[in-house]
């Protein structure tokens, strides 16, 4: 996979607000970023701004040596992958149908349905454990389920690179870590480079390959989640005092918050 | 075992679809045997085939077909028109009529009727203008509601309270043309505002016709585009659709459509907003079967119409709009209260 991506002095706007300032950033290859910050950093634009959600107003985005700016709908679509945040389709609609959507790109007037497409739907559909629901409307799924149909349907696109924006955000534990095994399952087995925003430090931390933490639509820091995971940086990014102690069963970096450092909350 | 699943539905539809077809035939065949004398179906299709007495082709081709014909168009043209606004909005409630565009279409043509005729009431122009002057009507209807809805034209509600707003706007200076306007051409005005085919010519209809092809054409174009605009904005994007901006051709599409059937028939109500969920509701979730079965039903139900009127009310010509109106009211109702049930 050469085409690697890459964001180079990127700022984005909503109106007069900057909401993304010059930011810089490369993504490695077949690994998982997670992108990290509290409430209104901008990590979820900067994702958005990745798959060209938001036009930037100044920098850009390569992928490999192509700007994704000059990449036609379809070009994207067949490079870049996305789950939105809250996404929605039609209760009526069926799972097959759904994921279905992910071959989208892949298909024209000239091209229609293809074996390939079918090869690449089926492999979505068993690689995310839906094949038995492809008859189901959506509307009778668990959200749990729901979320994997949804993965289906992203990894159908069968692109290099699969943005996620909060995968995780409405579901419980037990649907987190699946939901997220999947994900990082998915990244091990095809070698996708996967970009992630999480809310949850600790899910971050379990999961990243390489962690990247934003305030203010800045990168502040950016490294292992063991270079990461450094009270002092947690407390001066997410304004909040904690421990850092080691999670015994993964053996990754874990924090436990313990009290607000700044002083808006104190008594 | 899964294509044969995927072909009985596929077949399911089909089969539907023919059988739609079917009762579309013995409709339209009867639309042409009814009237104030009856003629044996036989002997309809043998004058349309080119024989019968001449007594009987005055009758059929000069009276009854044109009739017939023109329904089957603007039926069709409008049932069309609200699948695609029902679809694009992911709204069963939207219809060119809720979204303010029959009425947009009207005032166009009525204030093409008023300004364009000089003092004997006869137009200075080209009659072939009356469509474009229908759809400019209908464009400016729907893009007012596209521009009032602003940065949340994706939310339908929001679309449809403008778009009821704008087509009480429309009525309003429609009904002020029509009072301030030569009675001769309010009269006129006000049949053809009620939705009526009994008047439409040949000529009317040869211009509907020609015009209809390439919009048909272009909205089987864009039916490959309507799968991945059944999601969410970010979602759509996602998989290489630019849904905001495929949104707004849907939307020109169905207001040319709803244009072109409206031109010469005038506003017939609810066609638009019931037809296609009878469609779906016999054809399935497929969308080529779905925007035929939109057509045929359509016409299906704009031909009852007229038959109904011709049948109930004769030797008075009452305009087939308002049995569409009259069914169509009470449907409208039925489905707000149903959605209100869902959401609530």
């Amino acid at each position: 996979m050469d085409k690697r991506l890459a964001v180079e002095s990127l700022s984005v706007a909503y109106g007069q607000a900057k909401v993304l300032d010059a930011i810089s950033l490369a993504i490695p290859d077949g690994k998982i970023t997670v992108l990290a910050g509290p409430n209104g950093c901008g990590k979820s634009t900067l994702l958005r701004a990745i798959r060209r959600l938001h036009t930037p107003r100044s920098g850009r985005v390569l992928l490999g040596d192509t700007d994704v700016a000059k990449l036609s709908d379809r070009d994207l679509a067949r490079q870049i992958g996305l789950l939105a945040q809250s996404p929605s389709a039609p209760e009526d609609m069926l799972v097959e149908e759904l994921v279905r959507l992910g071959r989208y790109p892949h298909q024209s007037m000239l091209q229609p349905w293809s074996p390939k497409d079918a090869d690449a739907l089926e492999a979505a559909m068993f690689g995310t454990g839906v094949a038995h629901l492809r008859d189901r409307r959506l509307g009778s799924l668990s959200g749990g389920q729901l979320q994997r149909v949804w993965i289906a349907m992203v990894l159908a696109q069968e692109t290099s690179v699969i943005c996620l924006d909060e995968p995780v955000n409405h579901l419980d534990m037990a649907h987190q870590i699946d939901c997220l095994d999947l994900v990082s399952r998915l990244n091990g087995e095809h070698g996708r480079t996967v970009v992630l925003v999480l809310h949850d430090l600790n899910l971050a931390a379990r999961y990243a390959d390489r962690l990247v933490f934003l305030k203010n639509g800045a990168v502040v820091a950016e490294g292992s989640p063991r270079e990461l995971m450094d009270e002092t940086l947690i407390a001066r990014v997410f304004d909040i005092q904690c421990r850092v102690i080691e999670d015994p069963v993964h053996e990754r970096p874990m924090c436990i918050p313990m009290r607000n450092s700044s002083p808006r909350f104190s008594a | 075992m899964k294509p044969a699943v995927k072909l009985a539905q596929l077949s399911r539809g089909m089969g539907a679809l023919i059988g739609i077809a079917a009762v579309f035939v013995v409709l339209a065949l009867a639309g042409v045997a009814f009237g104030s004398t009856w003629i044996p179906i036989d002997q309809v299709a043998g004058v349309i085939l080119g024989g019968g007495d001449k007594t009987q082709q005055i009758i059929i081709l000069q009276l009854r077909l044109p009739r017939v014909v023109a329904a089957i168009l603007a039926g069709g043209a409008m049932g069309v028109a609200g699948y695609l606004l029902q679809k694009i909005t992911r709204n069963t409630l939207a219809s060119p009529g809720v979204l303010g565009v029959i009425d947009g279409a009207a005032l166009g043509v009525v204030l093409f009727l008023a300004l364009l005729s000089d003092e004997s009431n006869a137009l200075v122009t080209s009659i072939a203008w009356q469509p474009v002057a229908a759809a400019i009507g209908a464009l400016t209807a729907i893009a007012l509601v596209f521009i009032l809805s602003g940065r949340q034209a994706s939310s339908a509600i929001r679309l449809l309270l403008f778009g009821i707003a704008i087509a009480a706007v429309a009525k309003a200076i429609t009904m002020v043309m029509m009072l301030v306007g030569p009675i001769y051409r309010t009269s006129q005005a006000a049949r053809w505002i009620a939705g009526a085919v009994n008047e439409v010519n040949w000529g009317e209809i040869q211009i509907t016709a020609i015009a209809l092809v390439p919009v048909m054409a272009l909205v089987f174009l864009a039916a490959r585009k309507l799968p991945p605009a059944d999601l969410d904005e970010v979602s759509a994007r996602g998989v290489g659709l630019n849904l905001p901006l495929f949104r707004i051709a849907i939307f020109v599409l169905s207001a040319v459509l709803t244009a072109l059937a409206v031109a010469f028939v005038g506003g017939i109500g609810f066609i638009g907003l019931m037809a296609p969920h009878l469609a779906r509701l016999l054809v399935g979730r497929s969308i080529t079967i779905g925007i035929l079965g939109s057509f045929l039903v359509g016409a299906v139900m704009l031909v009852g119409a007229d038959l109904i009127v011709r049948v109930l009310f004769a030797p008075l010509e009452v305009p087939a709009g308002t049995v569409t109106a009259v069914i169509g009211t009470p449907y409208f109702l039925f489905l707000l209260m149903r959605k209100g049930r869902t959401h609530g």
